[in-house]
């Protein structure tokens, strides 16, 4: 066979910028003029023109989404060096230590535009691709969470936002439930803000025994390279270029979206994991965006190898493929293992007794160049480290002076009603109807799951709590942080807020943090206000996170979130874990008996920007609720020891809708209410109850144990009243501020659900 | 203890999976905590001859998606298993020693004719529909136990009230005729069913499929044979059910189905 029939010669060199921007919008490349002169220069020295292959391998590699070339200047300067004695390892997930023998890989990242195109399979490929990241540091996962945020408006062009919904929904119940994992958290935002950029962030979270963490570089010459699991086809091709650029209407190319399926995908974890724990792979990685091709690079690149490679063997759903769709599919339920000689027959014996295909496909070299080959004609030489390194972009950014001017509210002439509103908001009320389609229970593991308190009447947790190791009894908490609605406004108090919130919900359930990852939502780049926002988001998101000194090891940044005119808002998603030292002493938000005392940890605000309660009210004004993360650090763990030793019987951090809020969530798992007198919170009374101020709980105290709790906290802790039969009534001294019954609470909680 | 029961004698348990099974862990580790020895084995090495389910004291077919569930849901696996396995199956629950499949494990033993069998033909007399709500369903449900001579349920007090948690979408017991539901009262093979808090029969979400007769799993005549569309071995402690942080004391609901059927096993063989 000669190389022509093969693959196509592009011809690059010496051409204008004009016909190199030409070329790359034909192939699909999704590159500038300024990268494909980059790559024409390249050949110039190599003597000769590219192959289709090399140019299309290139391009994935250089992608936005493959190299992070807008947002990696940024990183490093604010996220990559936060809190890095506390790292245990960094990869395709990142990894903190739970106690001496075991860790936590975790990572959350997006799948926005799959989603947004095909919201069924997209959402569920997402599952997959989180799955294969923990899978690829030899973990067993243990959660997986997604974050979601839909519109509430149909776009002129684009689909129905029930319709995304039901799809994005159905595509993560199918996958995850099929999978086995727990989907145990996560949240679901609903804002116009969305509409037609629907946002689908998945997390995944896993444990590994510290002796057997595995990383994705290959630093040996002759390690065979494997791959093993679903075949390839030609579904995915082109993703990750789809995922660096704008969509332009709702009829996208549908074949950039990849298939998912979780019946290869289940038994191929237990494979891995298999021929893991016998100390048979030497590194390992999954094929997610750009495929083999950048799954074989970065692995050789990061292990400082060159190596070849045999397109001829990768087993196929088509015969017809050509050698640049193979090389660049992203076919889901793929990975790649890198595994010594004296091993291979072991690794693919094990695949074979779990009824999977895979396939010796090539080989590590001495040297730095990549070759790849299709029945003997080569068809890609490349220097790996060309591929791996683009150019990266420190793009101009405009930070908006934005004046601030306040909002006084008139004083509210019903509370009673203000807050039964507030509750059935379709961002307070009960997501049930998602949760409950989703298997929280699965592996038997799930010490607090997304719902607490008295069956058939559950409601609300910050965090959920999973038991790795049945003979041990420590856990992995699992929470989220988000808020687009201040994010819009002021992105940097927007980054610090989700830190706050990801921190508040793990020190609910009494747990540590010990780090967090970030998917990190935003427009098209090229944009100078869309770059300040980023770079104004990851400014606060340092600030708060170099103070508390925990580290980001993990996460994704997914730009062009932007459709005709409509944009979303710059802003992160965080997932954070902590550690829950004795699971017998995790804590839910409901309430446990009459008659116990309750606290406000924290303070109330003015700051009532992007707060549900001016968000009902249709306003804006004044500033977003500041967090300091000094204060957070000094309450949040002081809290943690009154938890720790005893003293709380529930707790619950204060979000959307303020304490008032807060409090009717704690009667709906119980059946138990509460009467309170607000006056030592000063403030208007709407403020004192509405306000969302950052670093807050409400706590119900273990009866006997007042004093000992008040000595925690301190002046933090604020007394509010107590817990009672059947009502919430709340006071300012003298004054009735409203009395509501927790059934209709329940109800109004409920709403949309029973 | 009893005389007679030998405390140190080992019970090995096959735990039997396929492509899509996915509770083998909970399940694994429950036998495990229950001081058996359980193994997880590929149905394709039963297949195979390279083991057999003679070797072995009970058989647990744990829940999950056997084979996707895309056909009905727990037929390809009793499909293989009818056509290679049947006569040590068969051998296996004549035999006596305690079978259990939970969720996807009761809709196999089903499918294979084992429960409810009221006819003892191995017939196909019962199926587990999709849910009446037609969707998935991940919720704790309140169950009564009705022990009949279930030798899994013998640490229960009859009428005892427990909870378990249920994640399936299908899962509506139906049986093929009124005589086949009226042959599973009158021997009492109903032995699990879905209540209100109270105890009480009541409708959805009480009972989260729309089972008939509220029947949440059932025994075979003979009482070694169990299934049930909850899940005990998801809540083997106390710390994995859903209220545990309102109810502090007392021992998991679900580890005396598995202490039980190895008690079992520890008295008779």
């Amino acid at each position: 066979m000669i190389e022509e029939e093969v693959s196509t010669i592009i011809s690059v060199i010496g051409k204008s910028k004009e016909e190199l921007a030409n070329i790359s919008k034909k192939l699909h490349l999704g590159l500038s003029a300024e990268e494909m002169s980059l790559i024409s220069s390249y050949f110039k020295n190599e003597g000769r023109d590219p192959t289709d292959v090399e140019v299309q391998a290139i391009a994935q590699a250089w992608s936005e989404h493959c190299s992070y070339k807008s947002s990696k200047i940024h990183l490093k300067k604010y996220i990559f060096g936060i809190g890095r004695e506390k790292v245990v390892a960094l990869g395709d997930a990142g990894l903190v230590s739970l106690d001496d023998d075991t860790a936590i890989a975790f990572k959350m990242e997006s799948h926005n535009h799959p989603s947004a195109i095909e919201p069924y399979g997209g959402a569920a490929t997402g599952v997959g691709g989180i799955l294969r990241d923990i899978l690829s540091m030899g973990a067993q996962p243990i959660a997986v969470t997604d974050f979601l945020y839909f519109g509430t408006k149909k776009v002129k062009g684009f689909p129905d936002p029930k319709f995304i919904e039901g799809g994005v929904v159905a595509g993560i119940r199918d996958y995850g439930n099929r999978v086995g994992i727990p989907t145990v958290s996560g949240g679901i935002v609903y804002s116009e803000m969305f509409s037609p950029n629907v946002l689908v962030n998945v997390g995944c979270v896993g444990v590994v025994d510290k002796k057997k963490i595995r990383s994705s570089a290959i630093t040996e010459p002759g390690i065979v390279l494997i791959v093993a699991g679903g075949k390839t086809g030609r579904d995915g091709i082109h993703g990750v270029n789809m995922a660096s650029a704008v969509i332009e209407s709702g009829e996208e190319d549908i074949t950039t979206v990849q298939l998912g399926s979780p019946i290869t995908k289940e038994p191929l974890i237990h494979a891995v994991l298999e021929a893991n724990e016998k100390n048979l792979l030497f590194a390992l990685k999954d094929l997610g965006g750009g495929g083999l091709s950048s799954v074989v690079g970065e692995m050789l690149e990061a292990g400082g190898m060159g190596g070849k490679v045999y397109l001829e063997k990768v087993p196929l759903k088509e015969a017809s493929m050509k050698p640049w769709e193979i090389w660049i599919s992203e076919s889901q339920e793929r990975m790649l293992l890198a595994v010594k000689k004296e091993n291979v027959n072991s690794v693919l014996g094990i695949m074979e007794d779990w009824d999977i295909t895979s396939s010796v496909i090539g080989e590590s070299e001495n040297g730095n160049r990549l070759r790849i080959f299709y029945n003997g004609a080569k068809v890609l030489d490349l220097e790996s480290q060309f591929m791996t390194s683009p150019k990266l972009y420190e793009r101009p950014s405009l930070i908006e002076e934005k004046r601030i001017v306040q909002y006084l509210p008139s004083f509210p002439n019903n509370f009673a009603k203000l807050l039964l509103g507030m509750i059935s908001d379709r961002n307070v009320r009960t997501r049930e109807q998602v949760v409950r389609q989703y298997d929280h229970t699965v592996r038997g593991s799930t010490v607090i799951g997304p719902l607490a308190g008295i069956v058939g009447s559950e409601g609300p947790t910050d965090a959920s709590v999973i038991r790795p190791n049945w003979n041990k009894v420590n856990g992995v908490a699992i929470s989220h942080g988000s808020n687009p609605f201040y994010s819009k406004i002021d992105p940097y108090s927007g980054g610090k807020a989700a830190v706050d919130e990801t921190v508040r919900n793990l020190i609910s359930v009494g747990a540590e943090p010990l780090g967090f990852s970030d998917c990190l939502n935003s427009g098209n780049p090229e944009k100078h206000k869309v770059m300040g926002e980023f770079v104004e988001m990851v400014k606060g998101m340092h600030d708060s996170a170099y103070s508390l000194d925990i580290p980001f090891v993990s996460g994704n940044v997914s730009f062009y979130n932007e459709a005709g005119r409509r944009r979303i808002p710059t802003f992160p998603t965080i997932l954070g874990v902590g550690k829950v030292e004795d699971i017998r002493g995790a804590i839910t938000p409901d309430f446990k008996d009459p008659a116990n005392d309750i606290y406000l940890v924290g303070l109330p605000t003015t700051d009532l920007a992007g707060s549900l309660y001016f968000r009902r009210l249709k306003k804006d004004g004044g500033r977003v609720p500041y967090s300091d993360p000094r204060t957070l650090k000094g309450r949040g763990w002081n809290l943690l020891n009154a938890m720790r030793s005893g003293t709380v019987n529930s707790a619950h951090d204060v979000s959307d809708g303020g304490i008032a809020t807060t409090i009717s969530e704690m009667t709906v798992g119980s059946e138990i209410g509460a009467a309170l007198d607000v006056s030592a919170l000063g403030l208007r009374t709407d403020f004192a109850l509405f306000s969302e101020p950052q670093s807050s709980w409400i706590v119900e105290v273990r009866s006997g144990r007042e004093k000992e709790f008040v000595k925690y906290m301190g002046e933090d802790a604020i007394f509010l009243g107590q817990t009672q039969q059947s009502a919430l009534a709340i006071t300012r001294g003298e004054d009735k501020i409203l009395t509501v019954d927790i059934d209709q609470i329940r109800k109004k909680w409920k709403r949309g659900y029973e | 203890m009893e005389e007679g029961i030998r405390v140190n004698r080992e019970v090995k348990v096959a735990i039997i999976v396929m492509e899509g099974t996915n509770n083998e862990e909970e399940a694994y580790q429950s036998f495990k905590h229950s001081e058996a020895t359980p193994e997880i084995i590929h149905l394709k090495k039963l297949e195979d001859r390279k083991k057999k389910l003679s070797g072995y004291d009970i058989v647990c077919f744990p829940g999950g998606f056997s084979a996707g569930d895309y056909v009905r849901a727990g037929a390809v696996m009793a499909a293989r298993i009818k056509s290679s396995l049947m006569r040590d199956m068969e051998e296996f629950v004549e035999s006596g020693r305690p079978v259990i499949g939970s969720c996807n494990g009761f809709q196999t033993l089903v499918e294979l004719g084992l429960v409810p069998n009221v006819d003892g033909d191995g017939r196909l007399e019962a199926a587990l529909a999709p849910n009446m709500s037609n969707r998935f369903e991940a919720r704790t449900v309140y169950l009564k136990i009705n022990r009949g001579n279930s030798l899994f349920l013998r640490e229960f007090k009859e009428g005892e009230v427990i909870k378990l948690p249920i994640a399936h979408s299908e899962g509506r017991f139906i049986t093929r005729d009124k005589e086949v539901l009226g042959k599973i009262i009158k021997n009492r093979m109903n032995v699990v069913s879905y209540v209100d808090g109270s105890g009480k029969e009541a409708g959805y979400p009480w009972n989260p499929n729309g089972s008939e007769h509220n029947i949440a799993g059932i025994a075979n005549k003979n009482g070694n044979v169990l299934g049930l569309m909850p899940h005990p071995e998801r809540v083997f402690y106390k710390y994995t059910e859903s209220d545990w942080t309102r109810e502090i004391n007392g021992t998991g609901m679900g580890n005396r189905f598995f202490t039980s059927a190895v008690q079992f096993v520890r008295e008779k063989f």
